[in-house]
């Protein structure tokens, strides 16, 4: 299922869909993707041994390689960061009274030394206030469209992942903003999902595929849909995880293994 | 020769390392705790020193001073809102993090809670950051409760971590454990770890063997110790064999030497 939403109702009900149509849990496909991984990477690294791992993440996906995105710059990084904080205090049940306010305090008590946060610091009164009308704009779209997130669907944030491929040469390094299901069931029932502060583009369905590609090989199982919501924009991307995706991202991930090898 | 097992972390595989865990226990004796007891007490120590498997892991280096934060408390409420949730009628366990969060809070305000513990920090945490601390506490919690959920034999979350004291050597032991799984009249100690394993990932799961039977009142070891890491989707464990029991007791000796190397290095 693909959908497009300008203005979600409830993003929550899109992530969860009808119990009655999910399929059986998979628990038979990890071991396959883990090989084609391993021997696309074996083709382009060899038998060298790599002291510095080459690191792929779900930002280094998002953009082809040799571009500049201006999604990577600090202002955007920052906002990304604390709208993120913002949605971790929501799945608590957390009131938020200030958004930029409520959003430094968590991320310092989980992060004090981070560059982002140091540079947050040094802003003056006008980019401050720029930044906490920006951030309140996107929290507000955001919260709307997310709704309440009941906790008997499990969820978690900040959800980390990380995959030794090639004997410790190659990590794959994920981090999923909110993660509901869980993989006991019977049925498949983990839906991962994303929010962005940028509008949707061919980056963030990368971003989707690798994000149940690494959560596929770091429980075995795969996951029931994989979802991105921008908050510049309102728009929600929903994808079921199959097979097809799944192969599509080994590919994406063992391009841009080639391509960090490249650059070597 | 020591042991270690590695597997992926699926219910099934974790479930055969439970199942197929050593017949029996090994016992320490007496002779045993004298034996490590001399041994702690020729590294001398001009203050108290507390040892776990990570001083094990890093090679004795010491450790930052430590400060609650949202990562260092979710395992305490996230352990115990798991254990809230298997025994009273709480809904989900977003509700017993909340709950253990309550907890806290009414102990610090009662005057139950000393300066510098989880409660006493707690009290004083604004609402931000007390929301990070249950969200963190929620993963934590959820994270275990996938793996207990799977398990086929009984199981209960530990009610607290192991502790032996070395007598007359100013050296207090640590073992942490998350879930205690029943095998026959046996047990394996299940622990649950952040980030993926290392290179001293086994020595680590050997120290924690070594002081988990030693803070046992008769000696008797767990059959299996296992680790878990979740992020990693892997799953290692060391039988409770007398080899393995002796190399986590040479490397907990070993980190109090270092220990004592880089404090005597400082003092010069």
């Amino acid at each position: 299922m693909t959908s497009l939403l300008d203005s979600p109702q409830s993003v929550v009900e899109a992530l969860r869909g009808d119990r009655l149509r999910r399929p059986l849990v998979d628990h038979s496909v990890a071991a396959g993707l883990r090989a084609v991984l391993e021997d696309g990477i074996y083709g382009i690294v060899g038998t060298a041994l790599l002291t510095t791992p080459i690191v792929v993440r779900a930002a280094t996906l998002a953009r082809p390689s040799g571009t500049i995105d201006l999604r990577s710059s600090s202002p955007s990084r920052l906002r990304g960061v604390l709208v993120h904080q913002l949605l971790r205090l929501h799945c608590v049940g957390a009131t938020i009274n200030d958004a930029l306010d409520d959003a430094t305090r968590a991320w310092r008590a989980q992060d004090p030394s981070n560059d982002l946060l140091a540079m947050l610091d040094r802003l003056d009164d006008d980019e401050r206030a720029r930044l906490s009308t920006d951030v309140t704009a996107h929290w507000v779209t955001f919260s709307r469209a997310l709704g309440d997130v009941p906790s008997r669907w499990m969820p978690r944030t900040s959800v980390r992942a990380s995959q030794s491929l090639a004997g410790g040469g190659v990590l794959l390094r994920d981090v999923v903003d909110l993660m509901i299901g869980t993989v006991g069931d019977d049925v498949a029932s983990v839906a991962l999902f994303d929010v962005t502060t940028a509008p949707l583009g061919v980056g963030a369905e990368r971003v989707m595929r690798y994000h149940a590609l690494v959560q596929t090989l770091r429980t075995s199982t795969k996951p029931l849909r994989t979802a991105t919501f921008s908050s510049a924009t309102g728009e929600l991307l929903v994808r079921d995880v199959d097979d097809e995706m799944l192969t599509r991202s080994v590919d994406e991930v063992i391009a841009c293994v080639g391509d960090r090898w490249i650059e070597r | 020769m020591t042991t270690l097992v590695h597997r992926r972390l699926v219910a099934a595989q974790l479930d055969q390392l439970v199942a197929e865990s050593p017949a029996s226990p090994t016992v320490l004796s007496a002779d045993h705790r004298r034996s490590l007891t001399a041994r702690f007490r020729a590294v001398s120590t001009g203050q108290h020193r507390r040892l776990d498997a990570w001083s094990v892991e890093q090679a004795g280096r010491p450790d930052a001073s430590f400060q609650w934060s949202p990562a260092s408390a979710r395992r305490t409420i996230g352990n115990r809102a798991l254990g809230r949730l298997t025994t009273t009628a709480t809904a989900s366990l977003a509700e017993a993090v909340s709950d253990e969060v309550t907890d806290h809070l009414l102990r610090a305000t009662s005057g139950y809670a000393r300066p510098g513990s989880l409660a006493h920090w707690l009290a004083s945490a604004s609402a931000p950051v007390m929301g990070v601390v249950r969200a963190e506490a929620v993963n934590w919690a959820t994270q275990l409760c996938e793996v207990a959920v799977g398990l086929e034999a009984s199981w209960q979350v530990a009610s607290n971590d192991a502790y032996y004291d070395v007598a007359a050597a100013r050296t207090t032991l640590r073992a942490r454990r998350d879930l205690v799984v029943a095998r026959g009249d046996d047990r394996v100690v299940v622990r649950l770890r952040s980030g993926a394993p290392g290179k001293s990932a086994g020595a680590g799961l050997r120290a924690d063997l070594t002081i988990e039977t030693l803070a046992h009142p008769s000696g008797v070891s767990p059959v299996r110790f296992i680790g878990l890491w979740p992020e990693a989707g892997v799953c290692l464990a060391v039988d409770a064999t007398m080899a393995d029991l002796r190399s986590g007791a040479r490397d907990l000796v070993r980190t109090a030497m270092v220990r004592r190397r880089d404090h005597d290095t400082r003092a010069a």
